[in-house]
């Protein structure tokens, strides 16, 4: 009898995500064991009882998932996972906290697509801002945009100490350019976006973060993005299906939407599983990965 | 290949029960995964991982199960994710069933239906009714069913401002305002038995609510049932295995239920409940009422 194939999903929260254990056994894995409330100390033994229980041909077959919130600590899992491997007792780990990672990298290539094909500019020539900047998906979204050469700030919509403290985290974590910005108010916003050639919008669910007057305001958007599948979108005017919408700005920006980044992200996560489940050599994808996957997907 | 039916099962309690999760592998869900310590807070982001992580058409092989122990916070929990599905997309069906409470008083209600109607010609619609025990989720679930059906019912508790605290709870949070259950105290039984047509038991397993005694002066009792199956029976003389038997000391020709009869048809419910959300086309959400509904199917198809 072939071995079923096993993916161990280590979290540190609570609980799983119903988005993680969906995609997964939608890739094909056979086995689906959680593990919640994971520490990062526990990483190294729990990694070692997956690798010295199965033998090589049965490794393959096995899988470690990383997810969780935070996205720091998701990359301190997979290096610590990996430094735990024994080769060739050794595994596939893929990170991808709250999709944080394949959400952001299926945003940046949509939005670098849309920069070629309809504005002829290059990401490295762009300045961008992240608005919901501070979290899971707002900080992988920064990094992944900063490393392709964009001036980028993560915006904070309470703190210039929270957007600066995750800018310079994550600067020094991944070798990123990231600057910190609030805005809260219309005009603080204004203000911030004039000059700004790309916008993403990774805040939560549900809020409006820029209006149609706002956005008006943008003398130099060329592309917005934004990840909110839940009504009223997170950038007016851009509605979740989406994809290259014009926008009411001096520059005519075009718009892509929740579900059309959604698309490709979620083929990008399935991929990625899929690489873990059915790659001959372990593999380690984290971010980086990601992104350089999505951008042949898109 | 087809996608995997996956069933997504929130408790808010340290565990899920084991009964759900086998019940849900029997009805045909290939992956049954658990999310313990839920807080109804989270129950959104739950949600709305389960239901953007999937296209469409395999939305309409995943489901969303709500435990725990709560009645109200399991009805709280549905609503709120009746509310965070983006229809007509990204929809799953829920069906919650907090304690297995909701299919078990579903069992309890329609087999009692069943008991009036073959040895009474008779309906519960005017009926006296009494939930003895009745604070617990069982019998909160009980009382609703049985008022909603016309029933007049008084829940029974060792405390009188807690029964009354729970019949509120009943009249206005499930029964919609549409219902009058009232409250009594377990030391005035005495009183409401010579009086009472129908009297369920949901205490705890091993306490004896009714007694012998009190079952001869009930002059005008029809049908007693009890879902304790561990020995004393909440009702003198009736056993777990009894599905209309007469009921020994009863002067009145009243018969009894016994746990294993309503648990039983529980089991149907639940199990029917369980297909039903993993066969459906469009997203249902499932309560006891829709308990109710399966369980009485259960009792006419099977006669």
């Amino acid at each position: 009898m072939p071995k079923r194939s096993i993916l161990h999903m280590f979290d540190p929260m609570p609980n799983n995500s119903p988005f993680d254990i969906n995609m997964a056994l939608d890739t094909g894995f056979e086995v689906l064991m959680p593990y919640h409330n994971v520490k990062l100390e526990s990483i190294h033994g729990l990694t070692q009882d997956v690798i010295f229980s199965r033998s090589p041909s049965g490794i393959k077959r096995t899988g470690i998932f990383i997810g969780g919130r935070d996205i720091g600590l998701a990359m301190d899992m997979i290096n610590t996972a990996k430094q735990a491997m024994v080769p060739p007792f050794e595994v596939s780990v893929l990170a991808d906290p709250s999709g944080a990672f394949t959400t952001a990298a299926a945003l940046v290539a949509c939005v670098e697509k849309e920069l070629k094909e309809k504005h002829n500019k290059n990401i490295a020539d762009c300045t961008a801002l992240v608005f919901g900047g501070t979290g899971p998906v707002g900080i992988a979204t920064g990094v992944i945009a900063s490393l392709a050469g964009a001036k980028t700030a993560l915006v904070d919509h309470m703190s210039i100490d929270t957007a600066n403290d995750a800018a310079k985290e994550y600067n020094r974590r991944c070798e990123a350019t990231l600057s910190g910005e609030k805005a809260g108010t219309d005009e603080e916003k204004i203000a911030l976006i004039a000059d700004a050639d790309i916008i993403f919008c990774t805040a939560k669910a549900g809020i409006q973060v820029l209006s149609t007057e706002v956005l008006s305001q943008a003398k130099q958007l060329l592309v917005a993005g934004d990840v909110n599948a839940v009504p009223p979108s997170g950038i007016a005017g851009i509605g979740a299906n989406d994809n290259g919408i014009v926008l009411d700005t001096p520059l005519s920006a075009t718009g892509i939407g929740a579900l059309a980044v959604g698309n490709i992200k979620y083929q990008l996560q399935h991929k990625l599983l899929e690489l873990a489940l059915e790659s001959k050599k372990p593999v380690y994808l984290d971010f980086r990965d990601a992104f350089s996957t999505a951008q042949t997907l898109v | 290949m087809e996608k995997p039916y996956i069933l997504h099962l929130l408790t808010t309690a340290k565990n899920l029960s084991p009964f759900d999760v086998n019940m849900a592998m029997d009805a045909g869900w290939v992956s049954a995964v658990p999310y313990t310590n839920v807080e109804p807070s989270e129950v959104r982001d739950l949600v709305q991982d389960v239901i953007f992580s999937r296209s469409p058409k395999g939305l309409k092989r995943t489901g969303i199960f709500i435990g725990g122990r709560d009645t109200k916070q399991a009805l709280d929990m549905l609503k709120t994710a009746k509310n965070s599905m983006v229809p007509p997309m990204f929809e799953v069906s829920v069906f919650a069933d907090p304690s297995g409470a909701f299919t078990t008083a579903a069992g309890m209600v329609a087999a009692v239906e069943k008991q009036l109607d073959d040895s009474f010609s008779a309906v519960l619609e005017g009926k006296n009714v009494l939930v003895l025990g009745g604070t617990g989720p069982v019998g909160q679930i009980t009382a609703v069913l049985a008022a909603q059906a016309g029933a007049h019912v008084k829940i029974i508790g060792r405390q009188l401002d807690k029964a009354q605290r729970i019949a509120d709870l009943c009249n206005n949070e499930f029964g919609d305002g549409k219902i009058s259950i009232s409250a009594g105290v377990d030391s005035d039984k005495a009183d409401y038995i010579k009086t009472t047509d129908v009297v369920f038991s949901t205490g705890a397993a091993g306490i004896e609510l009714l007694s012998a005694e009190l079952v001869a002066t009930a002059s005008q009792l029809k049908v007693v049932a009890d879902v304790n199956a561990v020995p004393p029976a909440g009702i003198a003389g009736l056993d777990a295995f009894d599905s209309g038997k007469p009921l020994a000391n009863s002067t009145s020709g009243a018969v009894g239920v016994g746990a294993l009869a309503i648990g039983n048809i529980k089991y149907q419910a639940q199990s029917r409940l369980l297909k039903k959300i993993l066969e459906s086309d469009e997203a249902l959400y499932l309560h006891f009422e829709h308990a109710f509904e399966v369980a009485r199917e259960f009792i006419k198809s099977s006669k």
